[in-house]
């Protein structure tokens, strides 16, 4: 996705006690919150300084996931994300 | 104030993830049940022929956070109730466009109305005291009000259901 949109890509790994801390705050703040939440959720921070959640993983199974990924990608909105609008 | 609203096919179609199978159980494939409730939304259980629980979702279509609602419903439902833990209940917003193109677009047309909100509760397998594993199982026979909830070992020659137990109980009585 950082890819496509030409954005830089980062990471919080739950499982490393040095980032599960900003992890947690980002999903606090602006995500799909639980004391055990799901993972992975994905955000955006926009040049205007937004942050916007846009997924939670599928707690069904995982291929559930990564096809919401695929659906999120050939999405009218992703296509309508205008350049540059994202940092 | 929201107020929630029923689910359209669109949007459940949209939502639904067939394939599973029952993991580090039977591997047979999971089934998806409708369980019916005084909620708004709609609740699905994901379990194996044999009952035990892959997860339960709550779904509902609303600004609002379902999750205190979910758990009471839990509550009334699992023995012992302590079973439903806050830990084991976990948030998901679903949007539109990771749904796939139609539920995008009913969403979007209905935007003002706030996306899906579901609430998973999905009870890991665990040691029980006296060192056996225990499993999260469902019970859906039509003679109980509602669904079942309890834990059982996975290897248990008798069927756990502490409401067919208590059903059976007067039953002998009577006999004698």
């Amino acid at each position: 996705m950082a890819q496509r949109l030409s954005i830089p890509l980062r990471i919080l790994d739950i499982d490393r006690r040095t980032q599960v801390k900003a992890a947690d705050r980002i999903v606090r703040q602006h995500g799909d919150w639980s004391p055990d939440y799901l993972i992975p959720q994905v955000f955006l921070e926009w040049s205007d300084g937004r942050t916007e959640h846009i997924l939670t993983g599928f707690s069904e199974r995982v291929p559930r996931t990564a096809q919401a990924w695929q659906d999120l990608f050939a999405s009218d909105w992703f296509r309508a994300i205008p350049k540059g609008a994202l940092r | 104030m929201t107020t929630a609203r029923p689910l359209p096919r669109v949007l459940r179609t949209a939502l639904a993830a067939p394939g599973a199978t029952c993991y580090r159980h039977c591997d047979r494939p999971i089934q998806v049940r409708r369980v019916p409730s005084r909620l708004p939304g709609i609740w699905q259980v994901r379990a194996c022929p044999s009952g035990v629980v892959s997860v339960t979702s709550y779904t509902e279509w609303t600004r609002r956070d379902p999750t205190a609602s979910v758990q009471r419903m839990l509550r009334t439902w699992s023995s012992p109730a302590s079973l439903v833990r806050r830990w084991d209940l976990r948030l998901a917003t679903r949007r539109g466009p990771e749904l796939g193109h139609a539920a995008e677009r009913f969403l979007t047309k209905h935007r003002a109305r706030g996306g899906l909100r579901v609430v998973y509760w999905r009870v890991y397998p665990f040691e029980a005291r006296d060192g056996t594993e225990r499993r999260l199982f469902v019970c859906l026979r039509r003679t109980h009000r509602s669904a079942v909830f309890f834990t059982a070992s996975p290897t248990a020659k008798t069927w756990g259901c502490p409401t067919c137990r208590r059903r059976a109980a007067p039953a002998r009585k009577s006999t004698r």
